[in-house]
């Protein structure tokens, strides 16, 4: 089983751990990749992969507007707005 | 230089790829934004059948495989202007793999095969200058429908990638799943671009970014082309980087100064099962297709006798080749004829008065009857000219129009020969000229001819008449 990047982890899923509770969260995310790996034990190469546990399609609505909220709904839940924006700190790139 | 092309294609559809959310640009800010779009827990994402539809119709457009089976997953990563966290892409599954578009490159017809095209939904939008400590974000185009077209790396020069666009474009709006609008950002590109010496191995190459018009895509190709050569005859190496054209300054830099490379982690969304299209759904769209534009400029050219030049501008867009097709239909006046006029004077009425082409299909009837008198030599090319703006702005019938203002022309050979025979009295010396070879004399009688008509005499009867007249 290859290494935890625990600093890469938590910078992907935008969460910031503490310093001395990064090797704590990495031996756990080990823990359960380890037992996750069971899985491997299993043939699957004969198997082919399979998307969906249900064998349907996927549902389908036709082309048409429905408007079912107003833009003051969207935004009530916003920490902060602008006139009708949402308001964030700066994201430049 | 090697260059692999990314376009992005807004599907013209009324709602979006998983939400009823109007699929609308400019409207205000986040108006068209629902709880779907906006990432609310517990919203489920319901496929717009109308999407998968124009994805097949591009495949049979663009020749490609259309796949019955596909899959959505979740591209995933953070950015403000996508509240719900991950894009959702096709990614080892997308509905069309290897197709194929000619392009024409100076004249000869070359193949860009395209690896594959997939439906996603596109992020909203991020404003950073109205304030200097906060981003504004507007999530009016969460949702939109995308259709990512990704050629293989077969395009070799700034002006193969336009050709190549612009030949998508076309395509895309003939066929009516993209309005190609590139200013409203319906239609854009990322620019793969590596150099490497002539038969040399693949260098490493740079994404330019969201290119939304044919003179941006240029320059930044032009831009990064030297400098990656620049960075490599200095000893240098070519890092794979995104990079952002800037408009401005006409040049390209390096995005986003990656502390870890992006991780999109994909994998199948569990709120969207599979697509398993039936053999009968795709036969269905294959005949709403039409003619594509290829067919249509090689018709016009065989079968109208158009020029291929003038075929060409018929056939950019498809407006223009619908009032062209539609004129033909309510005339006996030649194909030819008609559309050296709509290229000419019809479109630079267009042009002038701001109208969109498909604002004529009304008043086609006027225009060919017009057309007919020119061609009739019942008025003068320039009378028909005159004329023109008058009948495109609903002044009255062409046939009224010419009476009212006295246009008829005199095409009575008895009564031009008359005219004539006056003009040349006392011409004597001019006469022995012309007999003596000088054609030039020619363009003076006729002149004279012409202004005793007060302009209204068939100038080819007229050059006819006088040739026989001097001739003897």
């Amino acid at each position: 089983m290859s290494d935890i990047d625990i600093k890469r982890i938590s910078y992907l899923a935008k969460l910031k751990l503490p310093h001395e509770k990064e090797e704590f969260y990495a031996n756990s995310l080990k823990d359960i990749i380890k037992w996750v790996d069971n899985l491997k034990k299993i043939d699957t190469s004969e198997i082919e992969p399979l998307h969906n546990v249900t064998e349907k399609t996927v549902s389908i609505r036709t082309d048409e507007i429905n408007k079912s909220n107003s833009v003051d709904d969207v935004l009530s839940n916003a920490p902060e707005r602008a006139q009708n924006f949402f308001k964030v700190p700066k994201v430049v790139e | 230089m090697v260059i692999g092309l990314e376009v992005h294609a807004q599907l013209n559809t009324s709602s979006k790829l998983f939400s009823s959310s109007p699929n609308q640009f400019g409207s205000e800010p986040n108006e068209n934004v629902n709880f779907i779009d906006s990432g609310m827990p517990g919203m489920l994402p319901v496929m717009n059948f109308a999407c998968i539809e124009m994805a097949i119709k591009t495949g049979f457009a663009l020749n490609f495989n259309i796949n019955k089976y596909s899959v959505f997953e979740r591209k995933n990563y953070f950015y403000p202007d996508l509240p719900q966290g991950y894009q959702i892409s096709q990614f080892e599954f997308p509905i069309l793999t290897e197709g194929f578009i000619n392009i024409d490159n100076e004249g000869n017809q070359k193949k860009i095969r395209i690896e594959r095209a997939h439906l996603e939904q596109d992020a909203g939008k991020s404003i950073h200058d109205i304030d200097p400590k906060f981003s504004f974000i507007d999530l009016n185009r969460v949702g939109t429908p995308l259709l990512e077209i990704v050629s293989y790396p077969d395009l070799s020069s700034a002006e193969e990638v336009v050709s190549y666009m612009s030949s998508l474009r076309q395509v895309l709006m003939y066929i009516d799943v993209c309005d190609g609008n590139m200013q409203e950002g319906s239609l854009r590109a990322d620019v793969n671009l590596s150099v490497r010496k002539k038969g040399g191995e693949l260098g490493t190459r740079c994404e330019i970014k969201n290119l939304n018009s044919f003179k941006f895509i240029r320059q930044a190709i032009e831009y990064e082309y030297k400098r990656q050569i620049d960075v490599i005859e200095n000893g240098g190496k070519i890092e794979q980087n995104t990079m952002l054209f800037d408009t401005s300054t006409g040049e390209t830099r390096a995005m986003r100064s990656k502390e870890f490379s992006h991780d999109y982690r994909y994998f199948p969304d569990p709120d969207l099962l599979p697509v398993n299209l039936t053999q009968d759904q795709i036969d269905k769209v294959k005949t709403s297709v039409g003619e594509l534009p290829q067919a249509k400029l090689d018709k016009f050219i065989k079968d109208y006798n158009v020029d291929k030049d003038i075929a060409k501008i018929i056939t950019v867009e498809k407006q223009n080749a619908i009032l062209f097709e539609k004129m033909i239909s309510e005339t006996d006046v030649k194909p030819k004829f008609i559309a050296a006029w709509l290229v000419g004077d019809i479109f630079a009425f267009i042009k002038e008065n701001n109208l969109e082409v498909s604002s004529l299909n009304e008043k086609t009837k006027e225009i060919t009857d017009l057309l007919k008198l020119v061609s009739d030599d019942v008025i003068s090319n320039k009378a028909g000219k005159e004329i023109l703006p008058k009948v495109l702005n609903g002044q009255g019938k062409p046939s009224d129009i010419v009476k009212e203002l006295g246009l008829e022309q005199v095409s009575d050979s008895g009564e031009l020969e008359k005219i004539i025979d006056e003009a040349l009295i006392g011409e004597d010396e001019n006469i022995s000229k012309f007999q003596g070879g000088s054609d030039r004399v020619l363009g003076y009688f006729v002149g004279k001819c012409l202004k005793a008509t007060k302009g209204k005499g068939n100038p080819k009867l007229i050059n006819k008449i006088l040739l026989e007249r001097l001739k003897n």
